[in-house]
């Protein structure tokens, strides 16, 4: 198996020369097992990228499975530009959790309404159904054992543990940590005091998070904070590299992917964050990388992650 | 009157080496007076750095007045809305402008869809520290802003319409006209040349290369040489090539300009992210 990124940036697309090494448009990851099966993970804007990928290595229908963490736009925004889904006889099943919204069909169908966009999803040539996910209830597609996970973030995020092919890697983002703040179904303006019950939800989402993740090859983790802006915004749902490497290290992880970051983080911040943490993983037993666009990671050995262009990445 | 692109893209967000020189963000455009009154129109991603700059002066301080023209809610034109920092400042007056969307639904309802609470962590225009009045605009009427006389008009974009701006301050006109398709490109309908009518600067969408054009006809957006067709009956002096598509490259964008400019004595540009232009 290997994972390929095509958005690694959160909140929102940032073109511009500060973005060109590690990239400037949003969560989307596709896994592709040994003989080809592929899953999607996320619906950003970097998504838009690998649909016309897709299109190149095959014209024909296709049927596509997308796993989304949830459907802030930053993760769905890609879907109207997924070429594939303007090729007739596509299938395109969605695998989401039911957050604020009573159906997940209207939600995704919501991002191309006649307002937002040109053209509605169900005019799109592709056929789309839907699936709910729920943590804890494992699923197949395909090659690909899922495991959905839950995480902290405003009204709800999943994570996804896939195995397949005698490894595994997972997908967690967006979440914030599991101390500070409990993330429920209403806005929070600042952290918000903590109840015994509060914390209690908070142990219990950690310790599964943890329980999955054991012995994982490879995380990749909402690490979207430096500690000083964790420190100012606890409460907008995303974690720092020193939380991810402390659930990472506890886990037996072998390798810490950093993802999902800051759109102010240009190319030159992401060298030092990434030189940091690695050091810091050196020291906590797990090898940690810092995603770029159009990073391929072979999954479970010791490989070296491939550049589909030698001009980008880290310096 | 000083114009400033923050945003010059169409539909999509490209980053990248290969759109560093006219800039990869969606749609949004700032202008100044000479007295320092200031006008947007439109919110795609490119008002994200116009709004992190603004912070500097008054609107860091809750002190900020801005009004705002959209054209229309096509995510790539509101897609900066949620990160447009002056909104998370108390004190700050943010007034957003535009037409109802010809859906059955307000401007008002179709932003606080935008930020509904599965789609986005702020939940709603009134988590917004910023006093944000949204108001509804009726094309063809006129809007008068500090320091802005403002002429709307309703333009096609395919099953719907845009909004197009006349927009005159210290005696220098431009027109906006973004996101439109007419039926005719050799024709274009008497009230667009109306509002293009004399403009210093007409900014036009030129979404398409000409040579594109044919397999993307009824999709809302013009080739270049619509533009060049407005200028040039309306006696516009200067034209402005917009909304690019997110497949041109920088390489790709001068090749229009060079073609577009090849068959007109109209002075044309393309639209570029980058530094304050005198009108
Ligand atoms: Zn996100
Ligand atoms: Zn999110
Ligand atoms: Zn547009």
């Amino acid at each position: 198996m290997q994972i390929t990124f095509w958005g690694v940036r959160g909140s929102y697309p940032v073109p511009g020369a500060a973005t060109v090494r590690y990239g400037g448009q949003t969560s989307c990851v596709e896994a592709r097992s040994a003989k080809g099966d592929c899953v999607i993970v996320d619906a950003g804007t970097g998504m838009r990228a690998l649909g016309n990928k897709l299109l190149r290595e095959s014209m024909g229908p296709r049927q596509y499975h997308v796993l989304l963490s949830h459907v802030h736009w930053d993760h769905i925004q890609g879907l109207p530009f997924f070429s594939p889904a303007y090729v007739p006889g596509t299938k395109i099943a969605i695998h989401a959790l039911l957050t604020a919204a009573d159906e997940l069909q209207q939600v995704i169908g919501g991002i191309t309404r006649h307002e937002f966009f040109p053209m509605p999803l169900e005019a799109v040539p592709a056929t789309f159904d839907y699936h709910q996910v729920e943590p804890g209830v494992e699923f197949d597609l395909g090659a690909f054992h899922v495991t959905p996970i839950a995480l902290n973030h405003p009204f709800g995020s999943v994570g996804y543990r896939i195995d397949c092919d005698g490894s595994s890697w997972a997908y967690v983002s967006d979440t914030a940590p599991f101390d500070r703040v409990l993330h429920k179904q209403h806005f929070l303006s600042g952290p918000e005091p903590l109840s015994d019950d509060d914390k209690t939800s908070l142990g219990t989402m950690r310790e599964a998070l943890v329980a999955k993740l054991r012995g994982v090859d490879t995380v990749v983790y909402d690490t979207h904070f430096l500690p000083d802006e964790y420190a100012r915004f606890p409460h907008y749902g995303h974690s720092t590299p020193d939380q991810a490497l402390d659930i990472c290290a506890e886990a037996n992880v072998r390798r810490l992917v950093l993802y999902h970051h800051a759109p102010s983080h240009g190319d030159e911040q992401m060298d030092q964050i990434a030189a940091t943490y690695l050091a810091k993983g050196e020291a906590a037993g797990v090898e940690v990388l810092t995603s770029f666009e159009g990073m391929t990671l072979p999954i479970g050995t010791a490989d070296p992650p491939e550049r589909t262009n030698p001009g980008i990445g880290p310096a | 009157m000083k114009i400033r692109f923050w945003g010059v893209r169409g539909s999509f967000a490209m980053s990248g080496r290969d759109f560093l020189r006219y800039g990869g963000n969606t749609t949004s455009v700032e202008l100044l007076t000479d007295a320092g009154e200031r006008l947007l129109i439109d919110l795609g991603t490119g008002a994200t750095e116009l709004g992190k700059q603004l912070m500097a002066a008054e609107f860091g301080k809750g002190q900020g007045k801005l009004p705002i023209l959209l054209t229309h809610t096509h995510l790539d034109h509101i897609q900066g809305l949620p990160f447009f920092t002056p909104f998370f400042i108390k004190g700050n007056e943010i007034r957003i402008l535009g037409a109802d969307p010809n859906s059955g639904l307000s401007l008002e309802a179709t932003l606080q869809n935008q930020l509904a609470p599965h789609y986005s962590p702020l939940n709603g225009l009134e988590n917004l520290a910023a006093g944000v009045s949204i108001e509804t605009v009726r094309p063809p009427a006129k809007i008068s802003l500090p320091g802005f006389e403002v002429t709307t008009m309703a333009v096609p974009h395919g099953s719907m319409f845009t909004t197009a701006y006349r927009i005159t301050a210290d005696g220098k006109t431009v027109t906006y006209l973004s996101d439109v398709e007419y039926p005719d490109l050799d024709a274009p309908p008497a009230e667009v040349l109306a509002l293009a009518r004399g403009a210093d600067l007409l900014i036009h969408d030129a979404m398409h290369a000409d040579h594109d054009y044919d397999l993307r006809r009824g999709w809302g957006h013009s080739p270049a040489r619509a533009g060049v067709v407005v200028a040039e009956r309306a006696g516009a002096k200067k034209l402005a090539l917009f909304h690019h598509s997110p497949d041109a490259t920088d390489v790709m964008i001068d090749e229009v300009v060079e073609r577009t400019s090849a068959r007109t004595a109209v002075p044309v540009f393309a639209a570029a992210e980058g530094s304050y232009l005198d009108v």
